[in-house]
């Protein structure tokens, strides 16, 4: 598919996605990817949290629910560290609404919840990354 | 009396003593290892069930019916850890949730760090008495944030049980849970031990989740990051233990509907339930255990319909005794606490009305916890005794030895299968062998040690001698995670 | 004593056999899992790549999808069951093509005849397929299965209702909370109710006037959850009159969130010293939530209650009360518990 409107180089833009699910980690690392971003996809809170610090990414997707460190964990991290202004999207499962106040609460930009829809998904990232520049 | 004399007396009198009592001691070690293999067919059983819910795997997540929970969590002298243990509960994965800490009086700097890092600010409220307090309450502090969901009492030292008290004054929420600063919980724990209210909402009144020794394990933000084996033996056959007994054994019980142990690190209960009983008995060295007997009693005796139910998931871990003398300090409060509060509740042996309670659970805990210790004692001793006398032939004290000490690794290693088949927590190959070698290596002393050092609880508390322990196994604590 | 060489060599075999047994059934149960997980891997492997190309909606021209209806046998069926957990995952166009994946299999067909399966495993997970395909001809069926003797069933059932969201089946849904040693969880019901649409709040009210006190309480928290104001008759007289606590203080918040100025009226009666703590403390809240200012006169008489939080509540409800209830706070300004209250306020609005 086309690279994010109105940005030529988004191949440099990096994205770090952690879940601990294999379906939707691989399913955002390709759809992201075929939208021309760089991915890196870890599998568990502690390894997102590494791989945050040793090379900060442009945003990141995090899963709220991983075993160990949680998304919100992780987001919670993120905002202590010196690269807090690094956008975070928060991917949750259907509840009512809690994980996304606690997200929000700890400062996540923006959210999807889970079933979701992977285009929307997408227009988020590009919404976000638009926003921060 | 001569030498010869000596030992023809005692040879003599051990005969006896072997006439009568060598066949009770087997029969009673058989019976004691049965009763736990049947435990844990009971539990697995319960497994089966648990196991089909996550092979049809509905995440519940909490909508709708999730009922509100606070957290109590006393604090004493918990500078350290006081600040991300809070952090980390008040992001457990919950619809609906609140943090009550209580500072019991700390010496250090526990309040200090907590006002630092979430900018309390004091409120004028006064606390509701629902249970009644002794204690001087100091001040109560919120967040300035108004929307962090956090209560920080101050109160003057009298000890964990008031500060849970006060604590369940302060807890706005209908669920409390009690839980201690240095305990880890999952982050979707909150969801497993609440399911039960979720599903049954009139009727549950309590229900308590499975512990498991955190040593070893890496833990980051107050959260494990990676289960691994304990580095030493006492903890690791600690591990042993709660796999065998906290864990498989209150399952079967569980489902027998005759749970009348909710250990103190992690049980959640319906607070005006808690506020009516009176909350916990600051007089009582088993509190916990205390308590959950006296919701049985007073639902039993007011022919209420209620459910107490245990969640074998592990839900929260915890620091275990990684020294002989902090190990001692525990279990003899522990025999204490049992001891002293199955005296209290003695009324309630087999009378009809309360149950599976009365008629099962409870002589099981006489014969099997209590009196256990003592009757392994006098095993220990006479056996070996008689065998040097010539007494007996070695052929009846190998039996002995297989039926006693053979027969419980067995009932550890049923209890370890069902672990691996339903949680698979440990996932590297070591942690199978250091585990079977731990339920071994259980028997030969670490068994002995702990069955003198119950009889020595439950002696202190015939003799009357007041406890002190309560104070004592907090310093141990803080000892070994200094 | 003597003791038979034959018992002694019995037992110690015994024991001994048996450790080795679990043992060995420790190290098959972790490897068994291993190898099963490697299996459905290897299977999987060469379809993964148009799995997730349809999955994350980038099958443009189908091939993908395709594709993945030439799996057979075993890899079919892993590759299925794959997809009704992809189906949990994602939504929308993606989705709509994993379900024809699934048809074309005929997973759907065989998750009806599972439906009468022995194995209560595949039972659930027959229900829980029709669900997450959307196969609402099968709702009769799911219907049947909210009565399964296992409870995953029960449970698969209702979830797959809701997924489906066909209101007619509201009413058996809520039936089967209160079914005699068969009951629907409360949490699950309420869950698929949830997700009903409008149609269902004729049900509810009827659910409200159940024998089963569970019934009720999902009925009474749907209601005020969805506020549902035909709902408002049923509730007043669960609140007035019902035999379970828990009950009526589900059906004061249900009140609070969708009643009408005259349920002020019926909440303050309930904040009186002779009920419930528990219960006149879910009052006071309501009646702030209400926001009717005739309340006011109860709660200010509150402000002086014994009990410090129900002090705290009702002065919490005066400041949302507009001015009348502010005027109410005269004479009370230096009460610790109208000092809370407007300090946890003031704390709430700084930070809004």
């Amino acid at each position: 598919m086309s690279a994010p409107a109105g940005d030529p180089d988004a191949s440099s833009v990096r994205v770090l996605v952690a879940d601990d699910d294999a379906d939707i980690r691989d399913l955002v690392e390709f759809k992201l990817t075929q939208a021309g971003y760089a991915v890196e996809a870890v599998p568990d809170g502690i390894s997102a949290w590494e791989a945050f610090a040793a090379n900060p990414p442009q945003l990141a997707v995090l899963d709220v629910m991983m075993p160990g460190l949680s998304g919100i964990d992780v987001l919670r991290k993120i905002r202590e560290s010196e690269h807090a202004s690094v956008p975070v999207l928060l991917l949750s499962a259907k509840s009512r609404d809690s994980d996304v106040d606690t997200g929000f609460a700890v400062g996540a930009d923006d959210y999807v919840i889970k079933p979701f829809s992977p285009r929307e998904l997408l227009h988020r990232v590009n919404g976000m990354l638009a926003r921060a520049r | 009396m001569s030498w010869d004399g000596f030992t023809d007396g005692l040879r003599s009198f051990v005969v006896w003593v072997m006439d009568v009592s060598s066949v009770p001691i087997i029969i009673y070690f058989v019976l004691i290892n049965s009763s736990l293999l049947l435990l844990i067919g009971l539990a697995y059983l319960e497994f089966r069930a648990q196991q089909r819910r996550r092979a049809t795997a509905l995440t519940w997540q909490g909508a709708g019916m999730a009922p509100g929970v606070s957290l109590l969590v006393p604090a004493y002298n918990e500078e350290a850890g006081i600040v991300t243990a809070v952090k980390s509960f008040l992001t457990l994965r919950y619809p609906r949730h609140e943090v009550v800490v209580v500072d019991d009086g700390s010496s250090d700097q526990t309040f200090a760090r907590l006002e630092e890092a979430f900018d309390l600010v004091q409120v004028p409220r006064e606390l509701p008495a629902e249970v009644p307090i002794r204690a001087r309450v100091l001040g109560i502090w919120v967040p300035r944030d108004g929307r962090t969901r956090l209560v920080v009492v101050r109160k003057e030292n009298s000890g964990r049980s008031e500060a849970i008290n006060v604590a369940i004054n302060a807890a706005s929420e209908p669920l409390v849970a009690m839980i201690d600063g240095d305990s880890i919980l999952e982050p979707d724990g909150l969801l497993h031990v609440t399911r039960p209210f979720a599903d049954d909402p009139t009727r549950m009144v309590a229900t308590g989740g499975a512990i498991r020794p955190v040593n070893g394990s890496r833990v980051v933000s107050g959260r494990i990051v990676r289960v691994e084996m304990p580095q030493t033996w006492i903890p690791r056959i600690q591990l042993v233990e709660y796999l065998r007994a906290f864990l498989l054994g209150r399952t079967g019980w569980s489902r027998l509907g005759g749970l009348i142990l909710i250990s103190g690190a992690f049980g959640l209960f319906r607070r005006d339930v808690v506020v009516e009983v009176g909350g916990l008995d600051p007089g009582s060295i088993g509190e916990d255990f205390e308590l959950v007997m006296r919701i049985h009693k007073r639902m039993r005796d007011e022919g209420r319909d209620y459910k107490v139910e245990f969640v074998p998931e592990p839900v929260s871990w915890t620091e275990v005794p990684v020294t002989a003398k902090v190990l001692r300090n525990q279990r003899r409060r522990w025999h204490r606490g049992l001891w002293e509060t199955l005296w209290a509740y003695r009324s309630m042996l087999f009378r009809p009305k309360y149950g599976r309670i009365g008629s099962v659970a409870l002589p099981y805990y006489w014969l099997f916890e209590l009196i256990a210790p003592l009757l392994e004692l006098f095993g220990i001793l006479i056996v070996p005794l008689a065998l040097l006398l010539g007494v007996v032939n070695v052929p009846f004290a190998i039996l002995f030895l297989v039926l006693a000490y053979g027969y419980a690794v067995l009932v550890t290693l049923a209890a370890m299968v069902v672990d691996e088949w339903a949680f698979h927590k440990h996932d590297r190959w070591r942690a199978i062998w250091q585990t079977v070698a731990a339920s071994v290596l259980e028997n030969i002393g670490y068994r002995q040690l702990t069955v003198w050092w119950r009889l020595e609880g439950w002696w202190s508390s015939l003799r009357g001698k007041k406890h002190v322990w309560g104070v004592m196994t907090r310093t141990g604590f803080d000892e070994e995670a200094a | 004593m003597i003791v038979g060489g034959a018992l002694l060599i019995g037992a110690t075999i015994a024991v001994l056999g048996g450790g080795l047994l679990l043992v060995l059934a420790v190290v098959t149960v972790r490897s068994r899992r291993r190898s099963r997980n490697q299996r459905d891997q290897m299977l999987l492997s060469p379809l993964r790549v148009p799995l997730i190309t349809v999955a994350s909606g980038e099958d443009d021209d189908g091939s993908a999808a395709e594709q993945l209806t030439w799996a057979t046998g075993v890899t079919r069926t892993v590759l299925d069951s794959n997809i009704v957990e992809l189906l949990t995952k994602i939504r929308g166009g993606p989705g709509d093509q994993l379900i024809r994946v699934l048809e074309v299999h005929g997973a759907v067909d065989a998750a009806v005849s599972d439906l009468t399966h022995r194995s209560s495993v595949r039972r659930a997970r027959a229900a829980q397929l029709l669900g997450l395909a959307r196969a609402d001809h099968t709702v009769p069926l799911l219907v049947e299965a909210l009565s399964d003797e296992s409870v995953e069933v029960r449970n698969s059932a209702a979830y797959a209702l809701g997924l489906i969201g066909d209101p007619s089946a509201a009413g058996a849904v809520l039936a089967a909370i209160g079914a005699p040693d068969r009951g629907l969880p409360a949490a699950t019901a309420a869950e698929a109710l949830q997700s009903m649409g409008v149609g269902i709040s004729e049900v509810l009210r009827e659910g409200m006037r159940d024998d089963n006190a569970r019934t009720r309480m999902v009925a009474a928290h749907l209601s005020g959850e969805r506020s549902f104001t035909r709902g408002l008759p049923e509730l007043r007289h669960l609140l007035d009159h019902d035999t379970d606590l828990t009950v009526r203080e589900t059906a004061a918040t249900a009140i609070g969130r969708l009643g009408r100025d005259e349920d002020a009226a019926v909440l303050s009666r309930h904040t009186v010293p002779t009920e419930p703590l528990s219960l006149r403390r879910a009052c006071v809240h309501a009646l702030g939530e209400l926001g009717d200012d005739t309340a006011v006169p109860t709660l200010a008489a509150l402000l002086d209650d014994p009990d410090p939080r129900l002090a705290e509540l009702a002065a919490s409800a005066l400041l949302v009360l507009g001015p009348g209830g502010g005027a109410a706070l005269a004479g009370h300004e230096d009460d610790p518990a109208v000092r809370t209250a407007r300090l946890m306020a003031s704390l709430q609005k700084a930070n809004a």
